[in-house]
């Protein structure tokens, strides 16, 4: 069940009603939506939730603080692997019982953190929105919004959000023939005013782990503005986001583009001079973890490799324009 | 009921012969009972190799032990593992194998989490937009591009959207050219970027992922190394 801050505090209260009454008069699948991605990066919570995937089911925790624009947050298994990844701020440290290991990464320097899309009219050309009625969840009254791509290049979803909070309860993500691919439902949750640090403390010893910490990331700058903009992108994404960083295991900083269409986001690393392979060979291989898809192709020396929460198809017509420029011209 | 029981139960279950109650009270069980989830997804990974099931890999040393295993196993016996089909394969398992019972833990985790591209996925691809010329390479088939009619029959196809869609050519099985640590490190890398719904169902994803996704190298560069903090 959900323990609003707002039941312990009458005038806390009164402010979210008045601001529930104003959110109500634009009741549009849009605003919906938008309330939601606020809910989520702007809220303190914690929760408890199942990850359904291909058929596997992982019961996860979550808490969630926000402070001055700084998101805290700890997601644990609580079953299966007991991982547990930490972020705070840039930083996200992630915690492997299973291989006695604590990986440490640092976002790159200048990274900004992802903004909250914002679902205008140029989100409309590509997907479908809409509200499909109230329906109870979790003993709660849920406002079920069903995002539907008007294309196969990218995901559904079905979002049961919550009404006075803005929190989705239940999302299921769809593929292009309306099948549930992925399924995230929370069994309780918690909209808390004050999480205390302790609650960001991972809960195991890590006595005896390996302790993996990048070196501070050399300053890096991306290759020149435009360098790689042109690259061939399915209809309505476009670029967002473009830096060079350094990633575990890599010598040399590896290029990171951002392309969005204002829901689904996919991900370019260019890596070069790393791959042996012959003038002109080229190889190419599709891998999924998750709902994410990934495509990599090695050419000449270049690994690229796009990746995101899109269908296989996606990446890969990303990667094939990337491999023969000349033939896939820019279809927007 | 001892774990042999419950393999043997379990094994009933796959090959169908489990009486309809007993099923009834194993479902039941399978909800309640972690472990034997774990043995359940277990069982159904092995199964799918001896299959020879499309879209799964091996992708783990300890995973090409297993198969090694299967194939000394059906050579053994005369029969060819990929022709046990789905009748019969736990109990040999099970007898012959159970010692490797870990590896074939980890190699189940390997082939569920990393998957290559299947025929199914090609036949799902969406069309194209001025499809790249296929290259002649060493794994893409050069298939030509071919109009589609059939596209108008999906009715999410906007209406506005020009006639001139190509399928993309088909990939046929290809080795994994990320492995699954780097490729998590790409997870964590591009979750920075995403909407904050879809940046918690990755890390979810990865958090969820058993060992066979682990996001770190085991050998980083330009990395401290620190035991024992």
């Amino acid at each position: 069940m959900i323990r609003p801050r707002a039941a312990r505090e009458p005038g806390l209260w009164l402010a979210m009603t008045l601001a529930s009454v104003s959110a109500f008069a634009a009741d549009t699948p849009e605003s919906w939506l938008d309330r939601m991605n606020t809910a989520l990066a702007t809220r303190n919570y914690e929760g408890v939730y199942s990850h359904w995937q291909s058929g596997r089911v992982e019961t996860l925790r979550i808490v969630h603080r926000v402070i001055d624009g700084v998101v805290t947050e700890r997601l644990e298994s609580l079953d299966g692997s007991g991982r547990q990844f930490v972020r705070a701020g840039g930083e996200l440290t992630c915690y492997l019982p299973d291989q006695r290991t604590v990986l440490v990464e640092q976002a790159p320097p200048g990274l900004m953190p992802a903004g909250m899309p914002k679902f205008d009219s140029s989100v409309a050309d590509y997907y479908r929105l809409s509200s499909v009625g109230t329906f109870r969840q979790m003993g709660e009254q849920a406002q079920v919004i069903t995002v539907t791509p008007r294309d196969a290049y990218r995901y559904g979803y079905r979002l049961w959000i919550e009404r006075s909070t803005g929190m989705p309860l239940k999302t299921e993500l769809l593929d292009n023939d309306d099948k549930v691919i992925e399924e995230v439902v929370f069994s309780s949750l918690s909209m808390r005013h004050h999480i205390g640090d302790d609650e960001f403390k991972p809960q195991l010893s890590t006595t005896g782990y390996r302790w993996l910490r990048e070196d501070g990331a050399p300053a890096v700058s991306a290759d020149a503005p435009g360098a790689w903009a042109n690259i061939p992108v399915p209809p309505g994404f476009h670029l967002t986001a473009q830096t060079a960083q350094m990633m575990p295991g890599t010598p040399d900083p590896v290029t990171h583009l951002v392309f969005s269409d204002g829901v689904a986001t996919v991900s370019v690393f260019i890596q070069t001079e790393i791959i042996r392979s012959s003038p002109g060979q080229v190889r190419a291989g599709l891998a999924q973890v998750g709902s994410s898809s990934a495509y990599t192709s090695v050419q000449s020396g270049h690994k690229f490799v796009a990746l995101g929460e899109v269908p296989p198809a996606t990446v890969r017509f990303i990667i094939d324009g990337l491999m023969h420029p000349s033939a896939a011209q820019a279809p927007h | 009921m001892s774990n042999e029981e419950l393999d043997s139960q379990l094994s009933a279950m796959f090959d169908d012969e489990l009486p309809a109650t007993e099923c009834e009270l194993l479902a039941r069980r399978l909800a309640r009972d972690e472990q034997l989830r774990a043995r359940w997804g277990r069982y159904a990974a092995i199964g799918a190799c001896i299959r020879g099931e499309q879209g799964l890999r091996l992708g783990t040393p300890l995973a090409g032990k297993v198969s090694a295993a299967i194939r000394r196993e059906a050579q053994a016996t005369g029969t060819p593992a990929s022709a046990r089909g789905r009748h019969g394969f736990l109990n040999p398992w099970v007898t012959a194998f159970g010692g490797l019972a870990s590896a074939a833990a980890v190699a189940a985790v390997a082939i569920l989490w990393m998957r290559s591209e299947t025929p199914a996925m090609v036949a799902q691809a969406p069309p194209v937009r001025h499809a790249p010329v296929p290259a002649a390479t060493d794994v893409m088939a050069p298939a030509a591009p071919r109009p589609v009619a059939a596209q108008a029959a999906n009715p999410r196809r906007p209406s506005r959207e020009p006639d001139s869609y190509v399928v993309p050519a088909g990939v046929t099985q290809s080795p994994m050219l990320v492995q699954p640590t780097e490729l998590a490190n790409y997870i964590v890398a591009h979750s920075a970027y995403s909407a904050p719904l879809m940046r918690r169902n990755a890390l979810s994803a990865l958090v969820a992922a058993d060992s066979a996704v682990p996001p770190a190298t085991a050998q980083p560069i330009a990395a401290t190394v620190v035991t024992g903090k």
